[in-house]
C-alpha cells in the first residue's frame, strides 16, 4: 500500500524536476519568418470550399488576406498590415454596435418620460424626446463635435484620427490650458472626411444626445416647444461640448495630472459628468428658470403628487435604458482589441452590478421609509446606480461598483425629496437627482473607488500608471475629480441658466396657464396622443 | 439676487481651480476645493433658486 502511494510521488518529482529543468533552460532563438515561409501556406482547394463549409474549417484563411501585388503573392508586410486592419476593423464594429445600443436609449428616455407625464401631455413629451434627437445632432454635426473633439489628436484603438488635432489652447498660471477644438465643423474640414473620424462622430454623437434629452424630463408639462427647440441646440452645439472637450477632447481638466501632478487628471469613462451631471445641472436651470407646474405645490408651498400615467411605459423605459448602458460603458473603451481594451467585461459586469445594488437600495428605502417599494422610485434607483457607475466603470472591482451603486440607489431618493420639498423645484421625473446628483455622485466615486488595476495601454491622460482613488492610495485623483465637479456647478449651470433666461426673453420657455391645464398635446402640437380617451382635468388647488 | 447666486457660483470654481496655484500640498488643495464647492452650491440653491422662488407661480393669488 505505502509502495503504491511512494511510486507515484516519486515520479510526480522526477517530473517536476524535469519540468524545471526545462523552464531553466536558455529560450531557444526566434525563427524569422520570411515571405518564402508564407508561400507554404495554401488556402483550400476550390473543389473542396465548393463543396461547402459545414464546420466553418475551410473560411476565412490565407487565401482571404489582401495581397498588394499579385505578382508576388502574399508577402510579411501584407500579413502585417491585414493583422493591424484586423485590429482597428473589430474596433470600428465594436464602437459602432455600443453607438447604436446608445441612440437605442433615447426610446428608453421618451417612454420613461412620457409614462411619468400625465396622458394630456403625451404626444408632446414624446416629441421632446423624438426632436432633441434631429435638432441635437444638426447642432452638434455643425458646431459641437468640432468644439468637443477638434483638438482630440490620437485615439489608438480607431488607429489615430490624425485629422483632430487643433485644440485652442491658452496659457495660464505658466501651463497650457486647451479650452476647445477648431476643426470638425459639418464633417469637412481639414481631413474630416475619414473614416475614424466618422466612427468617432456616431459615438460622441449619441452621447451628446444621451445628455440633451435630460432636461427633457425635468421641463416636461409645461415647456414650449419652441423653448424645448432652442435650449437644445444651444446644448449640443456650446454647453455639452465645451464641457466634454476639458474632461475627454484633451482639454485642460483632463490634464490636471500632466501639469499638476493630479491623478491621472479629471478622469471621467463614460460620462457620469459629461454626459449625466451636465444634463441633470441643465435640467435644474431651465426648471428653476420655467417654474413648476400649475398645481404641483399649495400656496403654503406644500407639495402635491402629480402621478404618472402609465407606470407600464415607466419601466418599460428602465430596462431598455438599462440595455442600452451596455453600450454606454463597456463602449467607452472605443475597442475591444488592444490597449486594455479586453476589459469590457469587466466593464460590462461593474455596470450590471451597479444597477442592481441602485435599484435593490432604492426600492427597500421606499419599502421601509414609506411602506410601499414605489415603481417609479425603483425605476429611478436602477438608473441612479447606472449613472453613478458610469464614470468609475473602467476602473473599479466588482465590489466598488456594487458599493456606488448602492450609495446613488439611497442618494437618489432622498435628493428627489430634497429638490422637491426643500428647493421646491417641479422636476416631474427626477432628472435632477437621478442625472445631476447621482452624476456628480459616479465622478467623486472615481477618485474613491478607483483601483489601481485596470490598464488601458500603460498611462490615462497622459500620466503613466492606472487610474487609482483614494481607498487604494491616491489622494490627487480625489482632487481631481472635485475640482471637475466645481467646474460642473461654476461653468455647466451657469452657462445653462444663462441660456435658459436668454430663451426665456427671446421666445419665451412657459406654456400660457391655459394650455398647461388643458394639456400641452393640442394648442402645441396639433394632436393628442390618446384621442379616444376622455382626459380630465382637474381643478387648480 | 439670481445674478448675485450665479457670481457665487462661479466664484467658487475660481476657488477650486486656485487651489492649483494656493499651495502644492493635497489636503490644502483638498480643503480649497471643498470650499469652492460649498460656495457654488450655496450660490445655486441659496441665491438663484431662492429668487425664482418669490415669483414662483404658486405663491400668485
Amino acid at each position: 500500500m505505502i509502495k503504491r502511494l511512494i511510486l507515484p510521488l516519486i515520479a510526480l518529482c522526477a517530473l517536476s524536476g524535469l519540468a524545471y529543468g526545462e523552464a531553466a533552460a536558455p529560450a531557444a532563438a526566434p525563427v524569422a519568418i520570411t515571405d518564402a515561409d508564407l508561400k507554404n501556406v495554401t488556402p483550400p482547394k476550390a473543389e473542396d470550399r465548393a463543396k461547402g463549409d459545414a464546420d466553418g474549417s475551410v473560411t476565412g484563411t490565407v487565401g482571404d488576406v489582401t495581397v498588394s501585388d499579385a505578382k508576388k503573392g502574399l508577402t510579411l508586410p501584407d500579413l502585417v498590415n491585414q493583422v493591424g486592419q484586423n485590429k482597428i476593423a473589430i474596433n470600428f464594429v465594436w464602437t459602432l454596435i455600443t453607438g447604436y445600443l446608445v441612440m437605442f436609449m433615447q426610446l428608453g428616455f421618451a417612454l420613461l418620460e412620457t409614462g411619468l407625464c400625465r396622458a394630456k401631455n403625451a404626444n408632446h413629451t414624446m416629441m421632446m424626446n423624438v426632436g432633441v434627437y434631429g435638432i441635437g445632432m444638426f447642432a452638434y454635426w455643425a458646431v459641437g463635435f468640432s468644439l468637443q473633439m477638434g483638438g482630440v489628436g490620437g485615439v489608438a484603438n480607431l488607429g489615430g484620427i490624425p485629422p483632430l488635432s487643433a485644440e485652442y489652447t491658452a496659457t495660464l498660471f505658466g501651463k497650457p490650458w486647451g479650452l476647445f477644438g477648431q476643426t470638425g465643423m459639418f464633417l469637412s474640414m481639414r481631413g474630416n472626411y475619414d473614416v475614424a473620424v466618422m466612427v468617432l462622430f456616431l459615438f460622441q454623437m449619441v452621447f451628446m444626445d444621451t445628455g440633451a434629452t435630460i432636461p427633457t424630463g425635468a421641463a416636461a408639462e409645461r415647456w414650449k416647444f419652441t423653448g424645448f427647440a432652442v435650449t437644445s441646440a444651444l446644448f449640443a452645439a456650446f454647453t455639452y461640448p465645451l464641457f466634454a472637450n476639458w474632461a475627454w477632447g484633451g482639454g485642460w481638466l483632463s490634464t490636471l495630472g500632466t501639469n499638476y501632478g493630479l491623478g491621472k487628471g479629471y478622469v471621467d469613462f463614460a460620462g457620469s459628468g459629461v454626459v449625466h451631471a451636465v444634463g441633470g445641472l441643465t435640467a435644474l436651470a431651465i426648471a428653476i428658470v420655467l417654474g413648476p407646474r400649475i398645481g404641483k405645490y399649495s400656496r403654503d408651498g406644500k407639495p402635491h403628487a402629480i402621478l404618472a400615467h402609465d407606470i407600464v411605459l415607466v419601466l418599460t423605459g428602465c430596462l431598455i435604458l438599462a440595455f442600452g448602458w451596455f453600450g454606454f460603458n463597456p463602449g467607452s473603451t472605443l475597442g475591444a482589441s488592444g490597449n486594455g481594451a479586453l476589459r469590457i467585461g469587466s466593464i460590462a459586469v461593474a455596470t450590471m452590478l451597479a444597477s442592481a445594488t441602485g435599484m435593490l437600495t432604492a426600492m427597500l428605502y421606499m419599502w421601509l421609509v414609506y411602506g410601499k417599494p414605489d415603481a417609479s422610485m425603483t425605476g429611478n434607483g436602477f438608473l441612479a446606480g447606472l449613472v453613478a457607475i458610469t464614470a468609475p466603470s473602467g476602473f473599479v472591482s466588482p465590489i466598488g461598483a456594487a458599493i456606488i451603486g448602492a450609495i446613488a440607489g439611497v442618494l437618489v431618493c432622498i435628493s428627489v425629496a430634497y429638490v422637491e420639498r426643500v428647493l421646491k423645484v417641479d422636476d416631474p421625473v427626477g432628472a435632477v437627482s437621478v442625472h445631476g446628483t447621482c452624476g456628480i455622485w459616479g465622478v467623486i466615486a472615481v477618485g474613491l473607488f478607483a483601483d489601481g488595476k485596470s490598464n488601458y495601454g500603460g498611462s490615462w491622460n497622459g500620466v503613466t500608471g492606472s487610474v487609482t482613488g483614494l481607498f487604494y492610495g491616491d489622494s490627487t485623483q480625489l482632487i481631481a475629480q472635485l475640482i471637475g465637479v466645481a467646474t460642473l456647478l461654476g461653468f455647466v449651470f451657469v452657462l445653462s441658466f444663462v441660456f435658459a433666461v436668454i430663451v426665456d426673453k427671446v421666445v419665451g420657455q412657459r406654456t400660457s396657464a391655459r394650455s398647461e391645464l388643458d394639456g400641452l398635446d393640442l394648442p402645441e402640437m396639433g394632436a393628442l396622443a390618446y384621442p379616444e380617451f376622455e382626459i380630465r382635468v382637474p381643478s387648480i388647488q | 439676487m439670481a445674478i448675485l447666486g450665479l457670481l457665487l457660483a462661479v466664484a467658487g470654481m475660481a476657488v477650486s481651480i486656485l487651489s492649483l496655484t494656493i499651495t502644492a500640498n493635497p489636503t490644502g488643495r483638498l480643503a480649497i476645493v471643498l470650499a469652492g464647492i460649498a460656495i457654488s452650491l450655496f450660490g445655486i440653491a441659496g441665491l438663484v433658486n431662492r429668487a425664482y422662488l418669490k415669483n414662483a407661480i404658486w405663491r400668485k393669488k
